[in-house]
């Protein structure tokens, strides 16, 4: 990904390291869409997405001489934007998982005829478990590593995914007649 | 028939060989509704991958760049302050421990504290200057941000310096703080150049 978003990552890596201010909006703009997006799909606002947009690519101007090229520099990037948007969930103090299940559960019988669309379906969900489902199934990260970025446990990210999974199966009318 | 809960559809899709996985896939094989739910669950996960990407609409970069260079500035501050305290301790080294400077490495730690009280003493002289508060020529302008980039450049190595080996580091340090002295003499005659050339 990182020559797809960034043709000539090494050199302008090199030139970040050296403070080059060219070089660091060079990487910016190359990688603002999937950081925004990244942050977007896990916070709840635009405005909270925007600051961790920010917050990331500040991170990145800071550390960028700590980057050992020892994995792609998207995944490098991409892990400090998912540690600051968990961050930023828990600095608004994130609604429990469970918190909004009544609420959102209703009657399951009306629910299988609402037929949400997906990006409705995923922004319904509560914030956590949006997060999991976007970080394991899309993002790719394992329960181990979604479990260090939250300080929670696998097993907790494991529950999480099956939940969401049971309610975007129900919102999205996609359960299987038996 | 009981069928599969979601929570082993959802553990099925994972590469590692979870306790129970084997008899989850025996039922698979068997029963036409789970294997009809494992896919829409495939399914569900390609088209979450599918949506497009979602787009700031405002640029942050200028805001991520003032707050880098607000850094760097910071980082400056802090290297002069540094250097202020490195000449205090070069003269309680000089007095207290004389005898000792013969075992010192070639490369003597007084030059180092010789340029960074240099940079110190350039520092207080630009502060006096004030440019901050002085509108210079886009030419000159031109060349003092240049400069300024480069003293935030080699403030960064200096920084980075930290984490090499002693003498490695030593070798290292004496040569980014001379370059800041040059860099930072060269800043202060753009400066004065530029102010007794309007008669500041």
């Amino acid at each position: 990904m990182d020559s797809y978003l960034l043709s000539d990552a090494e050199s302008v890596v090199a030139r970040a390291r050296q403070g080059d201010e060219t070089a660091l909006e060079a990487l910016y703009r190359a990688f603002e869409v999937p950081v925004y997006n990244l942050a977007r799909r896990i916070c709840r606002t635009t405005e909270d997405a925007e600051d961790v947009l920010q917050e990331t690519f500040f991170e990145v101007c800071r550390s960028i001489g700590r980057y050992r090229e020892e994995g792609s520099l998207w995944g490098w990037i991409r892990t400090i934007a998912a540690s600051k948007a968990l961050m930023r969930l828990r600095r608004n103090k994130y609604r429990d998982t469970d918190e909004l299940q009544d609420e959102l559960v209703g009657n399951p019988k009306e629910e299988t005829h609402l037929r949400m669309d997906l990006e409705a379906a995923l922004e319904r969900l509560p914030e956590v478990s949006r997060a999991v489902v976007w970080l394991h199934d899309v993002e790719g990260y394992t329960h181990d590593e979604i479990a260090g970025m939250m300080g929670k446990t696998p097993s907790f990210s494991k529950s999480q995914l099956a939940r969401a999974h049971a309610r975007l199966r129900r919102w999205l009318g996609e359960e299987v007649a038996t | 028939m009981t069928h599969l809960p979601i929570e082993t559809l959802v553990a099925l899709r994972e590469s590692g060989v979870e306790p129970g996985t084997a008899a989850a896939r025996e039922h698979l094989d068997g029963c036409p509704h789970c294997r009809a739910e494992l896919e829409r669950l495939h399914q569900r996960v390609a088209r979450f991958k599918a949506l497009p990407a979602l787009r700031s609409g405002r640029d942050r970069w200028p805001a991520v760049r003032d707050r880098v260079r607000a850094e760097r500035r910071r980082l400056r501050a802090r290297y002069a302050g540094f250097a202020g305290l490195a000449a205090a301790a070069s003269v309680a080294a000089v007095v207290g421990l004389g005898s000792l400077r013969q075992e010192a490495s070639p490369l003597s730690p007084v030059e180092i504290e010789q340029a960074m009280t240099r940079s110190r003493d350039l520092e207080t002289a630009l502060d006096r200057i004030d440019p901050e508060s002085r509108v210079l020529d886009g030419r000159t302008a031109g060349i003092a941000q240049e400069l300024e980039d480069r003293i935030a450049r080699v403030d960064q190595q200096l920084e980075m310096a930290e984490m090499m080996e002693q003498q490695a580091r030593d070798t290292r340090v004496l040569r980014l703080w001379r370059e800041r002295v040059g860099l930072l003499d060269a800043l202060v005659d753009v400066h004065v150049t530029r102010a007794s050339k309007v008669g500041l």
